[in-house]
């Protein structure tokens, strides 16, 4: 799909916060997968949204004023 | 010198139990029991532990048995060597086994969530898997629009082996649909998990 060292993942402050945002950028067409919170980030157990770099603004924009991000790191 | 046990209307397995704890510490054991089924387990404990036995039938619902340690090992060291065998982890393919499309009881929204990111972790696992088996609703992760197909792709790429029930993807009405992996049956799938070092059932 999407090569690991060109993607960001969006974290966010809750389980049910990653599904509401799951369902929206999936709802605005943009090419994202639910995983795991990869564990150089953080050791919770938690999901996050990982997406191609090149869609971070379309993400962003997606989400804004209906689900808080918490934080947008690099997937690698 | 030798140690009369006399286990007469004792049930099974008693009188192969006597034997053995006495044959730990006596290099001849002497017992006496009533049925034929008891003459013909202690004679095979006997020989498993490198006795001689004889038998004989002093009364007519009397056999006594008369195991005598050979120079062969201590019965000891045998009996341990098998149960350390017995103890050993088992050898042989790990399979994970995926009955449902969910991981876990109480949500089920929660519950996909979780599978997916079981199935995106298989990925690192070391070693992988050697099969993996879908049955029931886990038969619909393996379809084209699978949010998980990525990861199924990339571990069948990696040598994983997907079995996917037949029955199942019947029932669903799914067959045209799977895009890892290959239909399988009751019978391999039967097969695959009884040859299974161990079996992951998440």
């Amino acid at each position: 799909m999407d090569q690991p060292e060109d993607c960001d993942v969006v974290l966010f402050h809750s389980v049910t916060h990653a599904m509401k945002a799951e369902k929206l950028l999936k709802a605005a067409g943009l090419t994202i997968k639910l995983i795991p919170v990869p564990k150089h980030i953080s050791s919770d157990c938690g999901v996050c949204l990982r997406f191609p770099r090149e869609q971070q603004e379309a993400v962003v924009a997606a989400l804004e004023g209906q689900v808080d991000i918490r934080e947008i790191r690099p997937f690698c | 010198m030798a140690k009369q046990i006399d286990a007469r209307g004792l049930a099974c397995p008693q009188p192969v139990i006597l034997t053995k704890k006495a044959l730990e510490t006596e290099n001849e054991v002497v017992i006496l029991v009533d049925n034929d089924i008891a003459v013909e387990n202690v004679k095979r404990l006997g020989t498993n532990l490198g006795c001689s036995v004889d038998v004989d039938q002093p009364e007519a619902k009397t056999f006594r048995l008369d195991l005598k340690k050979t120079s062969a090992e201590e019965p000891n060291a045998c009996s341990l060597a098998v149960e350390a065998a017995l103890a050993a982890p088992a050898t042989g393919p790990l399979v994970i086994a995926i009955g449902e499309n969910r991981m876990g009881r109480g949500s089920d929204e929660l519950g996909y969530i979780l599978m997916r990111s079981f199935i995106h972790t298989v990925l690192s696992l070391d070693p992988l898997p050697a099969t993996m088996i879908f049955f029931n609703t886990g038969v619909k992760l393996t379809v084209k629009e699978s949010d998980v197909l990525d990861d199924l792709k990339e571990l069948e790429e990696k040598g994983v082996k997907f079995l996917v029930c037949g029955t199942c993807v019947n029932f669903f009405s799914i067959t045209k649909d799977v895009a890892v992996g290959s239909i399988s049956n009751m019978y391999d799938i039967a097969e695959t998990m009884s040859k299974a070092g161990r079996i992951i059932a998440p």
